[in-house]
């Protein structure tokens, strides 16, 4: 559905995106994370058609972003990273804009203010919004003209649990009904909980790219963290024969006070595979 | 381009405007002092022009020391335009200030002492009149000078026909006071006339004494002065219509404001915020987007204009040249718009721009008229903008105006070329 063949995204002589390559398909929740500045936002700028990429290609849905732009626009719905509406205008106001804009009916604006939970200050000026609530709302922009795709940046960021929690649920549903979501974030459950395949960008390149489940397996470290009684800190190695007998001795003498299994950790991970993690 | 999304563009552009006031204010007060400007006209005046300032004067008090039948017939030999002008007030009741009469600044007095002949020191009844006048302008009170020569004559003929006198025929009173001149002329050549019947027969003697200037037009014998005629011509220039003016100033304020001003500050405020990005990736071109601006704010300038020239002069409607010039105008400010839009990034950045702009072109015309500059204001639309309005409201349109207008269809048509190669250069940015 999206495909991207050796982007590569110059701002002056900085290597904003360095030759990505990736393929997502149709119906896919696509998590792509990477640290400030890792190129994320650039590539999802090129996506929606808002930066020329300096070298490689991007075709969504067959047609290629840059020449037949026109084509693609109609495809994709956007949330982006600021919110950016009408302060003036009540919420309902500002969906009823854009749901003209798309010459769709009114009562689109109606639906899409239910599914977001934001029906109740439809009727409010959103200078009075939150910024959760205007988070809300830029998703239910996105989602009045019933995209094919969608570009999320950062969705859930200042939405409380139960607001992502409702995010998460309209996103898997898009998605059940064959969309295709791309988004941005920093939040490691999120990437956890929903999405089918994570790409990790650093520094322009990806870094690695897989579903959550086959990072964890690949990135779990398999070792025990042990507090002995007189108060001492152990690492066991799971994988390494002598320092599971060590373990296993401790254990059996009762010197254990406390005894950890390290579970897989997507931000350790995250920062492993980013070269950020401290040493 | 798709109607329904102009449309929507169309009634967000003025929803925007009803949400935040101040631009719709704004007008609603341009029309206000428009309103004002014509209430406060002289009664009759249905053509607007004049402020009843003569000669910077905007009221002459006429000071009497005490009622009289000439102060009677003053009172009441005066236009309607006279009763709004000219002020009495017994002296007594004038303001002072340690014992000395002030008038105010746009004022001017006559005051009129009436001695009777039993107080006169000569025996003789006087009328004494003091003309109080701007510093450095004599001639300010000329008119009003002029009504008040001519109604006491009329005053005192009056008064010789109650005591049975046939007076002399009243002479061809004018409003350029010509009649005092030929006067006084007239009254010359009777005294040299009476002078010769005396001294008859030496003739021709007397006019060798007048000398030879005078024998050229005293070809026939019994005319020693020659008659005189004054003609007075006009210079084809028009007072400063000052009612007109204003009213002007905000037809091009009202044009300005609009275009120059709401249009990039606007555009460039909805860029910094995102939702112009919003709108471009919406089904919306930027075809779409750039044309419903354009439609928007100059249809609304030029609304407010011609409610403001309407109010001033509703006979303006009917003047195909106030239509030519203010759509040259518009398009000239909204060239000068898009272009400010396309380069600011920022909405602090498009309201400096139109500053500047009004600075720098303040600037040039003011230099260039000073050192008489030729030319350069002619590239300008604001050096043609308020002569062919102005034109247009007073309904006096000269050759010279067509070449104004043509001059700011010209700018207009370079300025929104201007404006569509710096959008297509740096689109929304």
């Amino acid at each position: 559905m999206i495909s991207l063949a050796g982007l590569r995204v110059l701002y002056g002589t900085f290597a904003a995106v360095d030759g990505l390559d990736l393929d997502i398909r149709r119906g896919e929740l696509f998590g792509l994370l990477g640290p400030n500045g890792a190129g994320k936002s650039t590539t999802i700028r090129v996506l929606i058609g808002q930066r020329a990429p300096s070298a490689g290609s991007v075709h969504v849905a067959g047609y290629d972003v840059i020449r037949e732009w026109d084509k693609v626009k109609p495809l994709f719905g956007y949330v982006p990273d600021r919110e950016n509406h009408f302060e003036e205008f009540t919420g309902r106001r500002n969906l009823e804009f854009f749901g003209q804009l798309y010459n769709i009916p009114r009562s689109r604006a109606k639906e899409v203010l239910k599914m977001v939970e934001l029906d109740e200050a439809g009727d409010l000026p959103v200078r009075g919004y939150s910024l959760g609530m205007r988070k809300k709302l830029l998703l239910a922009r996105a989602l009045l003209h019933e995209p094919q795709i969608m570009y999320l940046d950062e969705p859930t960021a200042n939405l409380d649990i139960h607001s992502a929690e409702v995010v998460h649920r309209i996103l898997r549903e898009r998605v059940k009904h064959g969309a295709t979501i791309i988004l941005t974030t920093h939040n490691m459950e999120e990437v956890e909980q929903i999405c089918d395949r994570v790409g990790i960008v650093c520094r322009g390149k990806l870094v690695a790219l897989d579903s959550p489940l086959a990072l964890k397996q690949q990135h779990t470290e398999r070792k025990v963290d042990v507090i002995r009684k007189d108060g001492a800190r152990l690492v066991f190695d799971m994988d390494n024969a002598a320092s599971l007998a060590d373990l296993s001795v401790l254990v059996a003498g009762g010197q254990v006070a406390t005894m950890r299994t390290r579970e897989f950790d997507f931000h350790a991970t995250f920062l492993k595979l980013t070269g950020l993690a401290f040493d | 381009m798709r109607w329904y999304i102009i449309r929507a563009l169309l009634v967000k552009e003025w929803q925007r405007h009803l949400a935040n006031r101040g631009g719709i204010t704004l007008g609603f007060l341009l029309i206000a002092l428009a309103v004002l400007l014509k209430a406060s006209a002289p009664k009759g005046d249905s053509s607007g022009a004049g402020a009843g300032m003569i000669g910077g004067i905007k009221t002459c008090f006429l000071d009497y020391d005490r009622n009289s039948t000439l102060v009677t017939h003053l009172r009441e030999h005066r236009t309607a335009e006279e009763r709004q002008q000219i002020a009495f007030r017994p002296l007594p009741k004038a303001d002072t200030v340690g014992g000395y009469i002030v008038y105010p600044t746009t004022t001017g007095g006559l005051q009129l002492r009436q001695i009777r002949a039993e107080d006169s020191a000569t025996g003789r009844a006087t009328i004494h009149i003091s003309v109080w006048h701007p510093q450095g302008n004599p001639t300010a009170l000329a008119p009003y000078e002029a009504w008040l020569w001519r109604e006491i004559r009329r005053w005192n003929i009056a008064q010789a026909q109650v005591r049975g006198i046939t007076p002399p025929p009243e002479p061809e009173f004018d409003s350029e006071n010509q009649w005092l001149l030929t006067e006084a002329h007239k009254r010359f050549q009777d005294q040299v006339a009476a002078a010769v019947r005396n001294e008859e027969p030496d003739f021709d003697a007397k006019v060798a004494v007048f000398g030879a200037p005078l024998t050229v037009a005293t070809s026939s014998k019994g005319q020693l002065v020659p008659d005189l005629e004054v003609k007075r011509e006009g210079l084809g220039g028009d007072v400063l219509d000052l009612r007109g003016v204003i009213a002007t100033g905000f037809i091009v304020f009202a044009l300005y404001f609009t275009c120059v001003y709401l249009l990039p500050t606007l555009s460039c405020e909805e860029r910094e915020r995102g939702i112009l990005l919003a709108q471009a990736l919406s089904p919306a071109s930027s075809l779409e987007l750039v044309t419903a601006k354009a439609l928007f704010y100059p249809v609304a300038g030029i609304t407010l204009a011609a409610l403001i020239a309407v109010v001033s002069q509703p006979v303006i409607v009917t003047r195909l040249f106030f239509w030519l010039s203010i759509f040259a105008v518009a398009g000239g400010f909204l060239g000068i718009g898009m272009t400010i839009a396309a380069i600011a990034k920022t909405q602090r950045a498009a309201f400096l721009g139109g500053m500047c702009y009004l600075m720098v072109v303040s600037m040039l015309l003011l230099i260039s008229s000073l050192n008489d500059i030729p030319f350069l204001p002619y590239f300008a639309v604001e050096f043609h903008a308020p002569r062919i309005l102005h034109a247009a409201i007073n309904g006096r349109v000269e050759r010279y105006h067509w070449g104004n207008l043509i001059g700011s269809a010209v700018l207009a048509v370079v300025w929104l070329t201007v404006a569509v190669r710096m959008f297509r250069r740096r689109g929304w940015q």
